[in-house]
């Protein structure tokens, strides 16, 4: 069952993107709808602003959620292209495991600002 | 065929001979078509009348054998299930079915497709072999399990649904639109036990999530199957498994078969009677 789970994995990262996806859009760009709510907006898309919210625990951990979320989704999804359009076992192999190490690779760059953020 | 009722079709094969190491090329032939007839029945008459050499499978000419698929007017069809007057034009294009090797003229090699329908274990297979091997009754089946799957039965491995498929064209390792549908039509049968067996087979790389629903298979299938359904209530079953939201089916049990009765109508008596 291990494409089938990888798969499912796949389907679930589509939804959960669309929504942390739209939990930042919300924030950054939707001020009318918060000001609604009582939240303060004010010069929410301003790199002060984004320094400050990185550097909250609930913020640093939604946008790692999502860049792992987003990272697992994209790279899957572009396996799977690759893999219909160079069908070998030995290529898919290497293709896979490429991916495995860009995957890591990007998770690790990802995660140290908000990380480095939070420890500081 | 009477003058009046017969126009001028000109058919435009695609030939190829590999051995004669040619390049496709196409040769048009004049085929008097008359009001019902098929496209097989026009090959035929070149075959008969223009060029012995034309080379293309045919055996039933009633769509039950599966042999005429090819590429008309740049869809699949079967050749004997198509008529010229369909096209409504002067005008065809036969050429032989895409995603399959060209062997010679029209006629493509069904292998690969009949090796990956072998692959996904195409029968009932039970736990009880010994009653498989000798049997000594009969596996219970109610109308209502037979309709779950009688549809993906209908199937007459025309190689229609893997020429028609776009992922067949790019990936060749995918298993295809009629192997997938008929491992759904085992798996979905009462009778069987294989659903394992075969899930190992299809939760592959370039099994059953390779497919990306694009349903060509089932617009162009001539017997009205609907691999893309069988597809998508296959790949149900995986992910329910996955989940572990699936219950363990009961395998049907053996029943003796039933008992020998009287026609309910009486056999009518002849009407002619012999000389006694």
């Amino acid at each position: 069952m291990r494409a089938t789970r990888f798969h499912l994995l796949h389907m679930i990262t589509g939804v959960l993107i669309a929504v942390l996806l739209g939990i930042h859009m919300v924030r950054l760009h939707l001020d009318s709808i918060l000001d609604w709510f009582g939240v303060d907006t004010t010069d929410s898309t301003s790199w002060e602003s984004m320094i400050a919210r990185a550097s909250e625990g609930i913020w640093a951990a939604l946008y790692i959620a999502l860049l792992a979320v987003a990272l697992y989704h994209a790279l899957y999804g572009l396996r799977g292209i690759i893999l219909e359009l160079t069908p070998s076992v030995k290529a898919g192999r290497i293709i896979t495991w490429s991916f495995i190490m860009i995957g890591i690779g990007a998770f690790g760059w990802g995660t140290y600002v908000p990380l480095h953020l939070l420890s500081s | 065929m009477t003058e009046s009722s017969t126009k001028q079709i000109a058919f435009k094969v695609q030939r190829y001979d590999p051995e004669q190491g040619d390049a496709p090329h196409w040769q048009q032939f004049a085929v008097p078509s008359s009001r019902g007839m098929t496209v097989l029945e026009g090959l035929i008459y070149i075959k008969e009348n223009l060029d012995s050499t034309l080379a293309f499978r045919t055996s039933c000419r009633m769509g039950i054998c599966g042999s005429c698929g090819m590429l008309i007017n740049n869809y699949p069809h079967l050749a004997c299930h198509t008529q010229i007057e369909e096209f409504h034009s002067n005008t065809l294009t036969v050429r032989p079915l895409p995603n399959l090797s060209i062997i010679k003229d029209l006629v493509v090699d069904l292998t690969p497709m009949f090796n990956n329908h072998k692959s996904i274990k195409p029968y009932i297979l039970r736990q009880d072999a010994q009653e498989m091997e000798n049997p000594t009754a009969e596996f219970a089946q109610i109308p209502q399990e037979l309709n779950d799957f009688l549809q993906f039965a209908y199937c007459i491995k025309c190689g229609i649904c893997v020429a028609a498929c776009p992922t067949s064209a790019s990936d060749r390792l995918f298993l295809g639109p009629q192997a997938l549908a008929q491992c759904y039509r085992y798996c979905a049968d009462g009778r069987d036990e294989g659903q394992q067996e075969r899930f190992s087979l299809v939760d592959t790389d370039h099994g059953i999530w390779r497919c990306h629903l694009a349903g060509a298979c089932s617009e162009a299938c001539p017997k009205g199957v609907d691999p893309a359904l069988a597809i998508q209530l296959l790949k149900r079953r995986l992910a329910s498994q996955a989940l572990g939201l699936r219950k363990k089916q009961q395998p049907s049990s053996v029943v003796s078969p039933p008992a020998e009765t009287k026609p309910k109508i009486p056999f009518p008596e002849f009407t002619v009677k012999g000389s006694e």
